[in-house]
């Protein structure tokens, strides 16, 4: 039976924030998957239990995924973005309805469109448990399910290849030809969501490197410097996309 | 007329007009005659004359043309009496007032010289007989040498016995007489205007006026006969025939108002272009011809009867008397029914039903032609709305189908790479570059999907799909307004093909370092500009491909506006219909 609202707030579940890492002896973490491909949501399956998930149901519409995830709870959501019966962005509308209902749930969505208008969209709310990759990332299954980690954590993943999208678009007399190409760098990550930490790993600089960058970009950008490693994602989102 | 008859009619009037002023000089009477009675006098007989004249060569088949040479020349005759002999002098006494007879079958057969009833006929012959009569009789007793002449005078040769109470008696009576002859004839000339429809109105409109100062006039010098009015002789007698010009002159102006007509007919046609309106084509002729009761009736296809532009039947077997019918000569049937009075404009009748004919053929081919433009239109957009449809069942085919399985094999190469590590390093090494050629498959088949259709659109509408489209320009471009609303797919698609059509021209050939894009919602329609800054001087057709997006912005029945001065930018404004 489906929870629904606020009750669902207060009741226990894996909430934004770290997750047991699956396979540390904890239980593992359920995942429910929405993908109307057979072939690729058994694919799917088999990665993600590979990898230590629960996963504790496939969904081939927006519909059965909105009741098995009410049925279920699982601590992540795995969806493709077109379903039937449409097939626009069904499961876009069911992430959104999914972190309405029960907001301790992560979602990661999957697309096959590099759309800056769908990760808005979807990052609207509280952009922390939320992600947006594109479908190809599957090849690569350490990178795959570290995303759908990264979302369970609570943190926001957006495809690097948006990212790099917005960042290289042209536009003339930006603040964003004065950042130097290491910050250019570290806003790309700032973007896809990456904490200070994770970029100073991907960077291999220091963690106080990594924050004399990000204050140098806020100042040049003219963003809120106190903006949580979350809100963060937003307000540079949206500076990309001005 | 015949020409021979013309001449004759020409030189006798020139003659007599000639012997009128030549009597003056030669009269012999003592003293020259007032210059203005010579003037009056002369006016009144060249009006009637060339009157007659012109009447007789438009209507030869009409009497009214005689009626005006014969009053003519009954008016002449008095004026023998300016020579001083005995026998013109008598000539002219007898037949002093034969002229009013004349005037007044001129009235009762007004506008074409036809008297139209018996009572007319009477009252015509009366008046006749009486003005003939009267002076003879009152001749039969007058010695001019005694009374109301002088001893100068020449000798009335009428004369049996010289009475003057005799001749005054017949006098007094004779003027107390054409009163009431007067006013028969006025009264059947009212009667004939009340009963005057249509075309005639107009002609008999003109003759009321005419009739007031002549009659009035011949009152008066009636009257002055019997009463003592010879303080007013120089009105009566010098400027007051004058006024007999009156119908020659109203005849004039109408049949120049007639000539005009002719013109008037075509001007009515040419101020109703394009496209004349049959209800507005007859006011129209109506006006031109001068007949308010003008119907233009046409059989509707399928339809039995005739009906008329207000769509009442019209029985064209049966027509009320005094209605004449003009066949059009059109595919369709169509007449114009009118007064029976316009046969005797047979010039203009023909005119006006050639423009007719010309007007409804006209209106006839452009309603088909509007039909059939309709219908191009509709099919050219039935085509662009099929290739999009197909567009976007090309994308959702590439999508669901090849692109989910490269996908599905990325990931199943990305498996078996996962199983081949540490074990085969060589396996690895080629399952890894196989995956990163499914990698590049996937975004180039991505590529060429949104090239076809872009899913976004569809999914999210105008403004995503125009957030998307400015991403990728490789121009700096700013989007100043896009509504956020969903429209019509076609409509949508359009404006998207607009702006992303105008980036890539601005991209090849702009050579812009910014684009502006916008999109504004109006009442019934959208509003797409693209503006950048670059070298201008684009032209459709010039290969920027704005000729195929013109035809684009026509099929859903919109516009495409390019200004693009050399070294000035360019601005390209689409007007696309929004229900």
């Amino acid at each position: 039976m489906p929870v629904t609202g606020p009750e669902s707030a207060a009741a226990p579940g894996p909430g934004p924030g770290p997750a047991p890492a699956p396979g540390s002896g904890a239980a593992p973490m359920r995942v429910v998957i929405a993908e109307d491909s057979v072939l690729l949501a058994e694919g799917l399956r088999r990665v993600l239990a590979d990898a230590g998930f629960e996963v504790a149901g496939l969904a081939a519409d927006a519909a059965a995924l909105l009741r098995l995830t009410g049925e279920i709870r699982p601590q992540v959501v795995l969806a493709d973005i077109r379903m039937p019966p449409t097939q626009t962005t069904e499961g876009l509308q069911a992430a959104l309805e999914i972190r309405r209902r029960w907001p301790g749930t992560a979602v990661l969505v999957m697309s096959q469109h590099v759309e800056t208008q769908h990760v808005v969209e979807l990052l609207a709310g509280d952009p922390r448990g939320v992600g947006y990759v594109l479908k190809e990332r599957v090849a690569d299954l350490a990178q795959f399910t570290d995303a759908v980690r990264r979302v369970a954590a609570g943190e926001s993943v957006i495809d690097p290849e948006i990212i790099a999208r917005l960042v290289a678009r042209p536009r003339a007399g930006s603040p964003l030809e004065s950042l130097t190409d290491r910050e250019k760098e570290v806003l790309a990550l700032m973007a896809e969501g990456r904490s200070n930490q994770a970029i100073a790993q991907q960077l291999w600089m220091s963690p106080k490197t990594v924050e004399t960058h990000v204050g140098s970009i806020f100042t040049k950008l003219d963003l809120l410097p106190d903006a949580g490693d979350h809100r963060r994602v937003l307000a540079v989102l949206a500076f990309l996309r001005q | 007329m015949n020409p021979r008859l013309r001449a004759a009619l020409i030189a006798t009037a020139v003659a007599v007009t000639t012997f009128q002023l030549v009597t003056f000089y030669v009269s012999g009477w003592p003293g020259s005659p007032a210059p203005l009675y010579v003037f009056s006098t002369t006016v009144v007989l060249v009006a009637y004359l060339v009157t007659g004249l012109i009447a007789w060569q438009r209507h030869p088949d009409d009497q009214i043309g005689l009626l005006f040479t014969l009053t003519g020349y009954a008016w002449f005759l008095p004026q023998l009496i300016n020579l001083h002999y005995a026998v013109p002098f008598t000539i002219a006494n007898a037949t002093a007032f034969v002229y009013q007879g004349c005037l007044g079958h001129l009235g009762l057969a007004w506008p074409y010289g036809k008297l139209r009833s018996r009572a007319d006929r009477i009252v015509v012959a009366a008046n006749y007989a009486w003005n003939i009569a009267s002076p003879i009789a009152a001749n039969l007793f007058w010695n001019p040498r005694t009374t109301g002449c002088s001893a100068s005078c020449p000798a009335n040769l009428l004369m049996i016995v010289d009475s003057p109470r005799l001749y005054h008696d017949i006098g007094l009576i004779s003027t107390l007489l054409s009163v009431p002859v007067t006013a028969a004839v006025i009264a059947l000339i009212v009667v004939h205007w009340r009963r005057s429809r249509g075309y005639a109105r107009r002609a008999m409109n003109a003759l009321i006026w005419v009739s007031i100062p002549v009659a009035g006039y011949i009152t008066i010098l009636n009257v002055a006969d019997v009463a003592d009015l010879s303080q007013y002789n120089v009105l009566i007698y010098q400027v007051g025939p004058l006024l007999l010009a009156a119908p020659p002159v109203a005849y004039l102006v109408a049949a120049l108002r007639a000539r005009r007509a002719r013109g008037a007919v075509s001007s009515a046609l040419v101020s109703m272009e394009p496209g004349p309106h049959p209800a507005k084509l007859r006011d129209a002729l109506a006006r031109a011809l001068g007949d308010p009761t003008l119907q233009l009736a046409s059989r509707t296809p399928g339809a039995a009867g005739f009906t008329d532009t207000d769509g009442a039947a019209v029985d064209l077997a049966s027509l009320p008397a005094g209605r004449m019918i003009t066949p059009l000569d059109t595919p369709g049937e169509a007449v114009l029914v009118h007064d029976a009075e316009l046969r005797h404009e047979p010039e203009l009748i023909r005119v006006a039903a050639a423009a007719a004919s010309l007007a409804l053929e006209h209106a006839r081919l452009q309603a088909e032609i509007q039909v059939q433009l309709d219908q191009v239109r509709a099919s050219r957009a039935r085509i662009v709305e099929a290739g999009d449809a197909e567009r976007r069942r090309l994308e959702r085919d590439l999508h669901d189908g090849a692109q989910q399985r490269l996908v599905t094999l990325s990931l199943a190469i990305g498996i078996a790479r996962d199983r081949a590590a540490g074990a085969d390093p060589d396996l690895e090494a080629l399952l890894e570059s196989a995956s990163k050629e499914a990698r590049a498959a996937i975004a180039e088949l991505r590529e060429l999907a949104r090239g076809i259709h872009p899913a976004v659109l569809t999914q999210t509408g105008l403004e995503g799909a125009i957030q998307a489209l400015i991403e990728r320009s490789p121009v700096t471009t700013q989007v100043r307004a896009v509504p956020s609303g969903r429209f019509p797919a076609q409509v949508e698609a359009t404006a998207y093909f607009v702006v992303s059509e105008a980036l890539a021209n601005v991209a090849k050939h702009a050579q812009a370092s910014a684009a502006v894009v916008t999109v504004r919602e109006q009442p019934g329609r959208l509003e797409v500009e693209v503006r950048d800054d670059g070298v201008g001087g684009a032209r459709a057709g010039s290969g920027s491909g704005l000729s195929g997006l013109a035809d684009r912005v026509a099929s859903v029945g919109g516009s495409l506006t390019v200004h693009s001065p050399p070294g000035g930018g360019t601005r390209l404004e689409a007007v696309i219909p929004c229900p």
